[in-house]
C-alpha cells in the first residue's frame, strides 16, 4: 500500500511525485497523461485528490488541456521544473549544506567530484 | 433526483436491542464512502436496510426507490456484496457469468471477462481451486460487470493478504469509480482505505458520530504533532484526542485551537483512524481514564 507523509495534503504530495517523474522524463513532453482514473488506481487515491494534484501541476505551467483529448505534458516543462529545482537548491539547500561543511571544515579540495 | 441515498431518521430495533437509532445521512454521485464502526455500531443493518433486506423506520430513497417495496427494481441499478458472500464452490468461472447473465437484465459478460483477463483467474477455473483473493476479484469482477449506480460492499477485504487486497482496490477505482457512480463500503481496515474515501460515514452504537467529506475533516479538525513540555497546555486546551506520533506526542482537536497552542506544536493531517478512536470510544471508558 501507498504511505503518504502526515505533514501536507496528500494532493500534494502526489503532485510532487509527478513532477520527479516529468523530471526524471518518464513523462515525457507532448505526451499525453495518464488519466485520472489509471493515476488514481496507480496511487490508490481517491479520484477527486488525483484530480486536485493535476490542476496544481496544471496551475505550475506544466500540464496543457487539450480539448476532448486530456492532459498532456506541456512543452517545457522539464526545463520550468529544473529551473525551480535548481532555485531550490541555490536558495534553500545550499545554505544549509555550506553551513554544514564549514562546521566540518570541509572544502572544495576534499570533496570527490568524480563519480563512483 | 440529487442523491443516490437520501435517508431520514432510520431507526431499527432488534427486540430490545436498538441497531441504527436516528440515522441520517445522504450520499451523492460519484462518491467513495467509507462506513466505519466498531463491531455492533450497526454497519450491517444499515447496509441491510439500503438494499431492502432489513425493515426500518424512516424515511429512506434509494436511487430515488423504497428498498423494501421497490426491491426488484432497485437491484437492477444497485450491487450489493454481502460480508457472508459466497460463490458455489463447484462452478466454473464462466458458468458463473452465464449465471449472472441469466439473472440480471443490466449484466454484461463481455465485460465481466474483459475485467477477468486482467486478474491472475482464467474462466474456466473453479470457485474451489481459486484463493480467497482471487474468489473476492471474481465477485468485483461479476458486480462491477453490472450497468449500476451504486456499490455496497460489506467488509469485501476481510481475511486478504496485502497483495489482494491492494489489487481489489485497484480494479474498485478503475473499474468502478468513474465519477458518477458510488460505492458505500465497510471496513475495520480504515488506514488503508483512508485516501481512496471521498467520504466518511461513522456509527457508534447505531447513531452517526460523523458525516463529512475528508476535505471538510481536514478543515475542521486539527491535528497537532508537540513536545512532551507542551503537553500540559495541550492538554489545558481540551483535544478530541491525545495519542503518541513517531517521535513524540500529538493531539486532535475540533476546530482550530488558539494560535499560541498551534505555535508550540506542528500541524499534521488528521488522521481517520485517530478520528475514528476519538469519536467512537466509549463515555463510560472516558470518564474513568480520567482524559
Amino acid at each position: 500500500m501507498q504511505t503518504w507523509d502526515p505533514h501536507g495534503p496528500i494532493y500534494q504530495q502526489l503532485a510532487d511525485r509527478l513532477a520527479a517523474r516529468l523530471l526524471d522524463g518518464e513523462l515525457a513532453e507532448g505526451e499525453p497523461m495518464p488519466s485520472v482514473r489509471a493515476l488514481a488506481s496507480r496511487y490508490l487515491l481517491n479520484p477527486l485528490t488525483v484530480s486536485r494534484a493535476l490542476q496544481a501541476l496544471d496551475e505550475d505551467g506544466l500540464l496543457e488541456t487539450r480539448r476532448g483529448l486530456g492532459m498532456y505534458v506541456r512543452p517545457g516543462a522539464r526545463d520550468r521544473l529544473r529551473q525551480a529545482a535548481r532555485a531550490r537548491f541555490l536558495n534553500q539547500e545550499w545554505p544549509a549544506l555550506r553551513a554544514r561543511l564549514r562546521r566540518l571544515g570541509l572544502t572544495a579540495g576534499d570533496l570527490n567530484w568524480e563519480d563512483g | 433526483m440529487n442523491h443516490l441515498i437520501e435517508a431520514r431518521g432510520l431507526t431499527l430495533r432488534y427486540g430490545r436491542k436498538t441497531a441504527l437509532d436516528d440515522v441520517s445521512f445522504s450520499i451523492p454521485k460519484g462518491r467513495v464512502v467509507g462506513l466505519l464502526g466498531h463491531n455492533g455500531a450497526g454497519k450491517t443493518s444499515l447496509m441491510r436496510a439500503l438494499v431492502g433486506l432489513a425493515a426500518v423506520d424512516g424515511d429512506l430513497q434509494v436511487l430515488g426507490l423504497a428498498p423494501r417495496r421497490q426491491r426488484v427494481q432497485l437491484l437492477e441499478s444497485l450491487a450489493y456484496i454481502p460480508d457472508v458472500a459466497i460463490l458455489p464452490r463447484w462452478a466454473r468461472v464462466s458458468q458463473l457469468i452465464e449465471l449472472m447473465a441469466g439473472l440480471h437484465p443490466r449484466f454484461s459478460a463481455e465485460r465481466a471477462r474483459t475485467l477477468l483477463r486482467r486478474t491472475s483467474v482464467g474462466l474456466g477455473d473453479k470457485v474451489k481451486t481459486l484463493s480467497k483473493g482471487m474468489v473476492v476479484q471474481v465477485h468485483l469482477a461479476l458486480v462491477a460487470a453490472i450497468d449500476a449506480r451504486l456499490l455496497v460492499l460489506d467488509e469485501p477485504t476481510l481475511g486478504l493478504d496485502v497483495l489482494s487486497r491492494k489489487a481489489f482496490y485497484e480494479m474498485l477505482i478503475e473499474e468502478w469509480c468513474d465519477g458518477e457512480r458510488s460505492v458505500l463500503i465497510s471496513t475495520h481496515q480504515v488506514e488503508e482505505i483512508e485516501s481512496l474515501l471521498s467520504d466518511v460515514l461513522m456509527l457508534n452504537e447505531g447513531r452517526v458520530v460523523l458525516s463529512t467529506s475528508l476535505e471538510d475533516i481536514d478543515r475542521r479538525f486539527v491535528a497537532l504533532a508537540h513536545d512532551p513540555e507542551a503537553a500540559d497546555a495541550i492538554a489545558a486546551a481540551h483535544p478530541l484526542l491525545r495519542y503518541r506520533v513517531q517521535g513524540g506526542s500529538a493531539a486532535l482537536f475540533d476546530g482550530a485551537p488558539p494560535p499560541e497552542l498551534q505555535a508550540l506544536g506542528r500541524r499534521l493531517r488528521p488522521s481517520l483512524v485517530d478520528l475514528f478512536v476519538a469519536l467512537t470510544r466509549r463515555p463510560e471508558l472516558n470518564r474513568t481514564q480520567g482524559l
